[in-house]
């Protein structure tokens, strides 16, 4: 039963985190990334994280999809123009051939940085038994108080921040 | 405490023979198979029972506001028309199903289903009784409100996808006005988990009892705001009237879904009504003592289970009624006027009521006011006796 | 099948979608798509490491921060972005070279 909630979950993260990279429509790349996101809850799910699944599902699709939505429209919408205002033609809005080959590139390479790094740590962990993760809120409630109380506190001043900017920086000013 | 409809049936004799003649037909994957059977079936029951609800919410409507307008309403189909949301559905099947040429065809066939899957996976946590509740989270209120915002991303896909300036302008009024309203309502939500101590709907309604004292509605004061705080914004987020300016008729033609047509529509609208009856549900739950039934009649058995079935119901209908009883009593506010209420008057309240409550939690060890009301009397009867 | 090692291809494989697409795309916004793809990567690295390796419930701490660290850089991101249009009608990420001297 688990396996299947796992494998659903893993196809649509893998399958929204391809399309967000290929499609050519910003619009769809956001309702990609929405599947891709709730694929991500269905995997925090299996591993018996319910309530960072349930903050993944309240913050990014309430929050940030919507706001990603928005960004769009009011920037004029997925129709991607190939020059700008002053008539010079440049690389299209979603990239071009040269650009994903580069992108591809320096993915490959990091790659195959991280696995040179990593791989002696990968091979030596054993696949221990899973422990029952039960009540996991009141845990995580507990030890938000206690032992990252400063990280929770900053965390607090930098979303005020994050708020406060937000709104400075996206006022319309007379005369720009 | 059961967690799911699985750990509240196999208390019985019936269902631990189930398992055991499952087990030994299919073996090791026999419990597995039956846990499985026994959600599907809950889930089909609930489903359907909510989407007759939901269809009879249009019924409803069209009956109340003819009540309240000296009209007949709908009387052809059936008793007393009962039938008419059969005949309407017939209807949008037949219909034919129109995609405006230059829309975006992906996103305009996505967005109807995306707000059915958002109403429909709240269904999983509403505590309809102590038992028959699908799958009472840990993280039941953190997980409705989660799995409910996809309604506003629906609404602005489906506003957009249809590449018309009506569908445009009420997608994007939508989706502001449902995250500008999900704050006032998480907050006095909040509260209420504050109050109880638990994030899980069982928990939530466990720590209030039957009778109207022991609501969390008349717990104190603040959560007595509190209730009126949710409901004005649930009406908002639900896109109910007063606040129905994503589909304003006479502005724009019909909002977000004006160029649906047929089934879509009829998707568009069965999430609406819904929607509506989860949120009356949760407002029922939360500060209206939920499934609790008077003089602890409710239990563990069949017939308790029933009575809390019917309590929790006839609860969340009142509210319905409400609901419809307030779209045909008041005009329906301007855009302005909408974000002035939310964020200058109702998110205010909200955290004055949130540290209200903690500050009632902390000073008086959570009583509610009739307790110590009755403590007050007691203690003057006694000391007039000396 | 639900082994760490299938855990950690996953998140490798939204990093390098997510690095792609921060490279590839000339979008500001498909840009902080990329990015909240590579966020995502690391928060799921820390849930699957809690689970697998250690019992303690600190990885599932170090998500919620990355979230409410997405959720600020979405927030202030996007108003820059909003900005950037209002200014120069374009959100082309080679026209942003006001601060070129």
């Amino acid at each position: 039963m688990d396996n299947v909630i796992f494998i659903i979950s893993a196809l649509l993260t893998v399958t929204g985190a391809l399309c967000v990279l290929l499609t050519k429509n910003v619009m769809h790349a956001c309702v990609y990334l929405l599947t891709c996101l709730l694929g991500v809850a269905g995997l925090y799910v299996t591993l018996g994280a319910d309530f960072v699944a349930a903050t993944q599902l309240a913050v990014y699709v309430g929050g940030v999809v919507i706001l990603m939505v928005f960004a769009v429209m009011l920037t004029g919408g997925p129709t991607s123009q190939s020059s700008n205002k002053f008539g010079i033609v440049k690389v299209p809005m979603m990239g071009n051939a040269k650009t994903y080959i580069i992108g591809i590139i320096s993915a490959v390479i990091f790659a195959l940085m991280a696995y040179k790094v990593l791989s002696r740590i990968i091979i030596s962990i054993q696949a221990g038994e899973l422990p029952a993760f039960t009540e996991t809120v009141e845990k995580i409630g507990f030890m938000l108080v206690t032992d990252h109380v400063l990280a929770f506190e900053i965390s607090s001043v930098l979303l005020l921040g994050a708020l406060v900017g937000a709104a400075i920086i996206a006022r319309p000013r007379r005369g720009v | 405490m059961n967690n799911t409809i699985v750990s509240y049936l196999s208390q019985f004799e019936s269902y631990k023979g189930l398992l055991e003649s499952f087990s030994s037909m299919f073996g090791e994957a026999g419990p597995g198979l039956l846990t499985f059977l026994v959600f599907l079936i809950g889930c089909i029951l609930v489903v359907t029972v909510l989407a007759t609800i939901g269809g009879l919410g249009t019924y409803a409507e069209r009956k109340i506001s003819a009540d309240m307008q000296a009209r007949m309403g709908p009387n052809r189909v059936g008793p007393y028309g009962l039938l008419q949301f059969l005949a309407d559905g017939v209807k949008m099947f037949l219909k034919e199903d129109l995609i405006p040429n230059k829309a975006d065809k992906f996103i305009f066939g996505l967005a109807p289903l995306l707000a059915l899957v958002g109403v429909f996976g709240t269904l999983a946590v509403l505590p309809f009784s102590s038992g028959f509740t699908l799958a009472n989270l840990n993280v039941g209120v953190f997980y409705l409100i989660g799995i409910g915002s996809l309604v506003g991303v629906a609404i602005f896909l489906g506003g957009y996808a249809s590449n018309s300036k009506w569908s445009m302008l009420g997608g994007m009024r939508g989706a502001s006005q449902i995250i500008s309203y999900e704050i006032p309502v998480v907050l006095s939500l909040m509260a209420i988990v504050l109050m109880s101590g638990s994030l899980n709907f069982g928990g939530l309604v466990g720590a209030q009892g039957g009778l109207p004292q022991e609501w969390f509605i008349f717990h104190n004061p603040f959560t007595f705001i509190g209730f009126f705080v949710f409901f004005i914004g649930a009406l908002a987020e639900t896109n109910r009237a007063p606040f129905d300016l994503p589909e304003a008729e006479s502005e724009l033609v019909s909002g977000y879904h004006t160029e649906y047509s047929g089934m879509r529509f009829a998707f568009f609208a069965l999430a609406e009504y819904i929607e509506v009856f989860v949120v009356c549900g949760v407002g029922a739950a939360a500060f209206l003592g939920g499934y609790n039934v008077p003089l602890n009649l409710g239990g563990e058995g069949i017939l308790g289970q029933v009575l809390q079935i019917l309590v929790f119901f006839g609860k969340t209908l009142a509210l319905y009624y409400l609901v419809i009883m307030i779209r045909w009593t008041y005009p329906r506010l301007r855009v302005d006027q909408l974000m002035t209420l939310c964020w200058k008057y109702l998110t205010p309240m909200a955290i004055f009521n949130l540290i209200g409550c903690a500050l009632w939690i902390y000073l008086l060890d959570g009583k509610s006011v009739w307790d110590m009301l009755a403590a007050f009397v007691g203690s003057m009867g006694t000391g007039g006796g000396h | 099948m639900m082994t760490l090692t299938s855990y950690l291809m996953i998140s490798t494989f939204l990093f390098l979608c997510g690095l792609t697409a921060v490279i590839a795309r000339k979008n500001l916004i498909a840009v902080l798509l990329g990015i909240e793809l590579i966020l995502n990567a690391s928060a799921l690295n820390f849930v699957a490491y809690t689970r697998f390796v250690n019992n303690n419930l600190d990885g599932h701490i170090f998500p919620l921060f990355i979230i409410i660290v997405a959720a600020a850089e979405a927030a202030v991101g996007l108003a820059i972005v909003i900005r950037f249009f209002q200014i120069r009608e374009s959100i082309h990420i080679d026209d942003a070279t006001q601060l070129q001297s």
